[in-house]
Formats: C-alpha cells, structure tokens, sequence
C-alpha cells in the first residue's frame, strides 16, 4: 500500500469528524460544528444562568432541544410537575421549562407526547442521523452512535454554555478503536451480554482515549435497539464515542420517524450516508475480536461493569489474584456488595428488579422481559419503567402492559428513575438490586445500594425467582 | 469574564493535600443555582471544612479566622482539584472570592474550568509554597502579589518567584478570554463554513 492510498482510506469517524471541522489543527483541539445540542434538566440550570448573567442568547436556538428525564418522577405523572413532593427535585424539573421559554428552545416536557429518556427518543424521533455532530451534556451520549452520529458527551456547564454560544466545541481527536464481533450468539445472550463482556475483558478503562468502533457479522444482524444497547456502555469502557456504521437496518428503521428528511431531501441524504462506512483497508489504532457464539448471560457482581461474569460462574475469589492492586479492588467491591468469595452467582438474592433506562427499555427490550415473565408471579418488588413515552404506549397496545402487571410488578411512567435515582426512586441502604442499567459504581442506586447489572430476561428471571438466575433455565 | 492582570491581596494558607472538586462543591449544593446578586456557591465551597455537621463555623478552620476570611488568593496543598470533573467547583472558588490558587499540582479538569472563571492557577515548586504558608501563618492577613504578565508571585517577604504558565492560557486570562470569546474571534470562519456546510447538506438546511 502505499501512502497516497493509505492517506485515502478513512474509517467512518475520520469522514465525519472531517465534515465537521471549522477550524483544523491536526493533533491539537480543532473547532467542530454541532448540528444538534440535547439538553436535560440535570445541573444544566447553571449554563442557563451563566448565560443570563452574561446576556448571551442561543447563537442557533432552533439546533438545541431540551428533554425533561432526569428528575421527572416515574409515579402520579397527571398530578403535574407542581406535585413533585421534593421541592429541589420541583425546582430543577421547573427550572429547565422556564429557561427553555426564557431562551426559545424546543422543549419536551413531561406532558407531551414525545417525552422519555434523551438517548432513547433522539433515535426514536428520528433526530439521531448518520453523520450528525451531536452533543449531549450527559455521559452516555454515545448510545446515539449506533446509527452512524458521532455523538459526544459534554459538559452541563461550561462546555454546554460554549455550545449554546456558539454552535462549535473544540476537541481533540481521540485513537481509533475497532471491536469486531462475530458469530451467533446463544439463546438469551443479548447485546447487553455482548457489551458487558466486552468490559469485563478490556476493563472501565479499556478504551479511554479512544472512539469505538463496533463492527462484525454480530452487529449486522443485530436491531437498531441492540445496536443502541451496545453504544450506550462505551463510556463504561472508557471511551467517550462509540459508533456502528449504517446500513439497510439503520435506513429501515430511520425512514418516515418525524424529524427524518422526506422525498427528495431523503434520497439526497441517503446517497451521503451510504458514504460513511470506514473503507475496507483502513488501520485502526488499536484492535479487538469477540466470538459471541461463545458467551452466555451476564451479571456484574462488584461495584464497576469490569466486574461482570457469565451467570454460571462464581465470584471471584481475592486471594487468588496475584496482583496487589486488583486483589484490594476485588477485596473493597465484595465488602461493599456483602458478597464471599467463590459465592455461585445465581444463588445471589435480590430485594428489587428495575427493568428500565437507556440502556436497556426499548421495545425490544420489554418483548424479551415479558416473554419471560408471561404467566408467571414475581417474588420481588419490581418494576418496569419504559424509557420513553412512545415505547410505554406501544407496549400497551402489544399487551405487555398486562402481562407485566399481572405477574406483579409496577408499571411506572418514562423517567430515568432508579438507573441513577436523581427523581427520588432509590433503593434503600443494603438492598440489592437485579437492574438493567449501565452503572452498579458505590451508591448508584441510593446510598448503601447495591447493583447487579444484567439484560432484561435476566432481569425478568430475577424477578420470578428472587435471585440471580439463568434465564436459560428457567 | 473578568481578565486578569495583576492582583494584591490577603492570601490563605490552605496546607491540605488533594482537596478535590467534591470536597470543594458537595454534591448536595448542586442543586443551587447562581444568580447574580441573589444566590451563589460562597456558602458551598468546601462547606464541610468551614461548618461542622450542625452548620456551625469550625473555629480553627483557617478561613473562618478573620484576616483570612477575605482572601483574595489561596496557596493550597497537592492536588488541589483532583476527582470530579464537576464544572461548578471553579464556581465555588470564583463566589467565594478568590481569583488566584498558588500551589504545587492542581487537578488537571479543574484547570480548564478555572480558565473559564478567570481564576490564575499558579504552579510553585513545594519548597516555595511551603515558604508562602510559613509566612502568611506568621504574618495573618498578609498580602500575596500574583503578577500574570510577568509570571511572578511576591511574597509577603518580597522573595519573588516565577511561574510557568502555557501562553495561549495566559493570553485568554489577560484578555478575560473564555471558549466562548476565543471561538467567538473565529465567528467569519464559523459563518463560512456554516454558509458551505448548508450547501454541502441542502437536507439540514431547514433547521440550520
Ligand atoms: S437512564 Fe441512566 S444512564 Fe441513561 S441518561 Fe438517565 S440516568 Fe443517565
């Protein structure tokens, strides 16, 4: 190959990064253009104020939308945000419908229709496109790469009032990472179980410095839904960005959703997107293969995602690890977890199952839970928390709503809710949870809380049996 | 944002290694917005060495002691502003009063968000930081001189050290210089490439 060819084959960040640039500096920050800024509730008051204090206006108002999901409760939603029990959850619910008025940004509120998790209604709303700059003042923004956006997550403060003021961020490109996955994976192993040992392999900061790549036969024949699982826990391998290439799969799911470009303006963007895919011979920073034939389900059994094994295993045991600073790490994640060593890991009983956020509450994701859990009774309290309005609604019409309710557990309103516990649904000090979100870090879930991490039939199956268990065989 | 020349002011001796953006802004005071004149983070900044679990001021606390109260720049210990990439602990510092840290590390986040404020992060090898906390422990209430242009700090004693600093950094503080006024230099270029972009992507072109 020589370096004319070289320079000319590009992976599918380099093309869009390269389409982004205003002001280049090779090596160095560069200036990139943001085609669309989200914002949530969650601390970005301050960038409000800031801005007001400043006298700033938006430089393109109609480029940024803000979504309430943080702190919106999951309970009484008909009540209005006046009932919010907790006034500082009150406040910042309130807060971001008075600065988005004050600053002619679209907002979606808790009472319309289109409200749910940011990360799940972007794709949803058809808002999420390949080639896009999106930035995001939350950490896993990257979920939306899944449909070929470089999608990035920011700051709530300083870098969101940066973009607010000038539609541009500057940053530095980071090394380029490829994950090939091959292979058909096992009944019940999902992209959750995928991604998790992923993790477990190259650890949280496995890919720190690096974008993503997701490629492989795996993920072609994967949904959009599993590919936006898989995106979403980049940043628990330490990478900011993660990406999937688009294809038929993408433009099928991406045609007729409201924000989508219609009749010629579609044909015109679809000749583009097809341009995006990283060329055949390109070189990737760094490179990793996964067989998913080869995997089972996952469950996290520590307090960071690294520490997930397949359901049929134990946790480790410290004192056969031979380095000193993993075995102490081992040591503190089990005192928290109040587990033993060599502990079988579907003998681990929960208290509660929470079924939801962006991670895992797509549609898909509530099919597979409720296919497990259809005709029978949960011996937990649990529940499920759809991560957007829209998915609530077509549960509903697909029945799940019932079968949920009838095995016994609460079927709640959109909400980020106990994935990080800011709208107040936390669990209490000591109790253990079966959840399908992306963190189980000290505390995630409430103070004292502890987190296993899971797919959602795993979840269900937790719920049935009141343990960790091999949906497999249930 | 207020540039930064050069400033005279009553310095504190904050001898604690790795106080870091949590300890700085506790979680709990996030929820709190700044407005000007009406609410700010000067309570919340590290609010937990000031004020005990019943809200009373630590007596021996060495901001709550009167000549150290109103400083204007603090001389702090290892790695001040290590952890959270929190952006609101520049905040903190910034309502509290203070435009200039002297000290031997600072967290490497926290320094991109004190650039933001205008605040000084001045990097002194241990031995002349120690010499600062010496004199000023000796001599409450006296005056610390961080001079930006030159790069020097000025002991109370008048012993003057140099400072390195990275000169963009410098230039943006001198200028009171934020991202958002250094992009905005670059506002042609960003209309340019905004006018070609729409071209380029005739589909976006209804929202742009
Ligand atoms: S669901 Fe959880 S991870 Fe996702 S945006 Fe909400 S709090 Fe963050």
């Amino acid at each position: 190959m020589n370096a004319a060819s070289a320079r000319a084959s590009r992976t599918m960040l380099d093309k869009v990064w390269a389409e982004h640039v205003i002001v280049p500096q090779p090596g160095g920050e560069e200036l990139l253009y943001v085609d669309l800024n989200l914002v949530h509730e969650g601390g970005t008051f301050l960038a409000f104020d800031q801005m007001r204090a400043e006298g700033r206006r938006l430089r393109k108002p109609k480029l940024t939308l803000a979504v309430t999901d943080h702190y919106l409760p999951s309970l009484n939603r008909n009540s209005g945000t006046t009932a919010i029990p907790d006034p500082e959850i009150r406040n910042v619910v309130q807060w971001l419908a008075e600065n988005t008025r004050e600053f002619g940004i679209e907002h979606i509120g808790p009472d319309d229709e289109r409200q749910g998790i940011t990360h799940v209604i972007a794709p949803e709303l058809g808002l999420t496109q390949p080639g896009l700059l999106i930035a995001c003042c939350d950490s896993h923004t990257a979920t939306q790469g899944a449909l070929g956006a470089l999608a990035m997550p920011i700051g709530h403060s300083n870098q969101l009032r940066h973009v607010f003021s000038t539609q541009t961020l500057w940053q530095r490109k980071p090394h380029q990472m490829r994950i090939t996955i091959n292979g058909t994976p096992g009944a019940h192993v999902t992209a959750k179980d995928i991604v998790l040992a992923i993790i477990a392999r190259i650890g949280i900061g496995g890919a720190s410095g690096h974008a993503v790549e997701y490629c492989g036969d795996t993920i072609r024949a994967m949904s959009i839904e599993a590919r936006l699982t898989i995106c979403n826990m980049s940043i628990e391998a330490g990478a900011r960005i993660g990406m999937i290439a688009p294809d038929d799969t993408t433009y099928e799911y991406m045609h007729g959703r409201p924000y989508m470009p219609k009749g010629a303006d579609w044909d015109c963007a679809l000749q583009y997107w097809r341009t995006l895919p990283s060329d055949d011979d390109v070189q990737y920073d760094r490179e990793l293969a996964l067989d998913a034939s080869t995997l089972a389900p996952m469950v996290s059994w520590g307090t960071s995602p690294e520490d997930s094994a397949p359901i049929t295993g134990r946790v480790p045991d410290p004192a056969s690890v031979a380095d000193p600073e993993r075995r102490g790490r081992i040591e503190r994640a089990l005192n928290y977890m109040q587990l033993a060593p060599g502990t079988h890991l579907s003998s681990i009983a929960v208290n509660r199952v929470f079924i939801g956020s962006c991670t895992n509450a797509r549609i898909e994701d509530l099919r597979a839970a409720a296919h497990v859990v259809r005709g029978r009774r949960v011996a937990v309290p649990s529940m499920v928390v759809p991560g957007s309005t829209a998915v609530k609604r077509q549960a509903e019409a697909e029945g799940l709503d019932r079968i949920f309710l009838a095995a016994g557990f609460e079927w709640r309103d959109s909400s980020c809710s106990m994935c990080g516990g800011s709208n107040g649904d936390l669990l209490a000090r000591g109790q253990r949870s079966a959840s399908t979100t992306n963190r189980n870090f000290e505390g995630r879930q409430g103070p004292g809380a502890m987190t296993h991490i899971m797919s959602p039939a795993m979840a269900a199956a937790a719920a049935i049996t009141g343990r960790l268990t091999d949906v497999r065989a249930l | 944002m207020k540039p930064f020349t050069t400033l005279t002011a009553v310095a504190a001796p904050l001898d604690i290694a790795k106080i870091d953006t949590g300890v700085m802004l506790p979680g709990r005071f996030m929820r709190i917005r700044r407005i000007p004149g009406v609410a700010d983070y000067a309570n919340a900044f590290v609010h937990d060495l000031r004020f005990d679990e019943k809200d009373r001021p630590r007596a021996d606390f060495v901001l709550n002691l009167a000549p150290y109260r109103d400083a204007a720049i603090l001389v702090t210990g290892m790695d001040f502003g290590c952890g959270s990439s929190r952006e609101g602990a520049a905040y903190a510092v910034l309502d509290f009063g203070v435009r200039a840290l002297i000290g031997p590390s600072f967290g490497d986040v926290f320094v991109g968000n004190c650039l933001q404020n205008g605040i000084v992060p001045a990097v002194l090898p241990i031995a002349a930081v120690r010499e600062l906390w010496r004199q000023l422990k000796q001599t409450p209430g006296a005056q610390i001189t961080v001079d930006l242009p030159n790069q020097t700090v000025i002991a109370p004693d008048r012993t003057r050290y140099e400072f390195a600093i990275d000169a963009t950094r410098k230039e943006r503080l001198l200028k009171g210089l934020d991202d958002v006024g250094v992009t905005l230099e670059h506002l042609p270029q960003i209309e340019a490439f905004e006018q070609a972009y729409r071209q380029r992507k005739p589909w976006l072109a209804s929202r742009n």
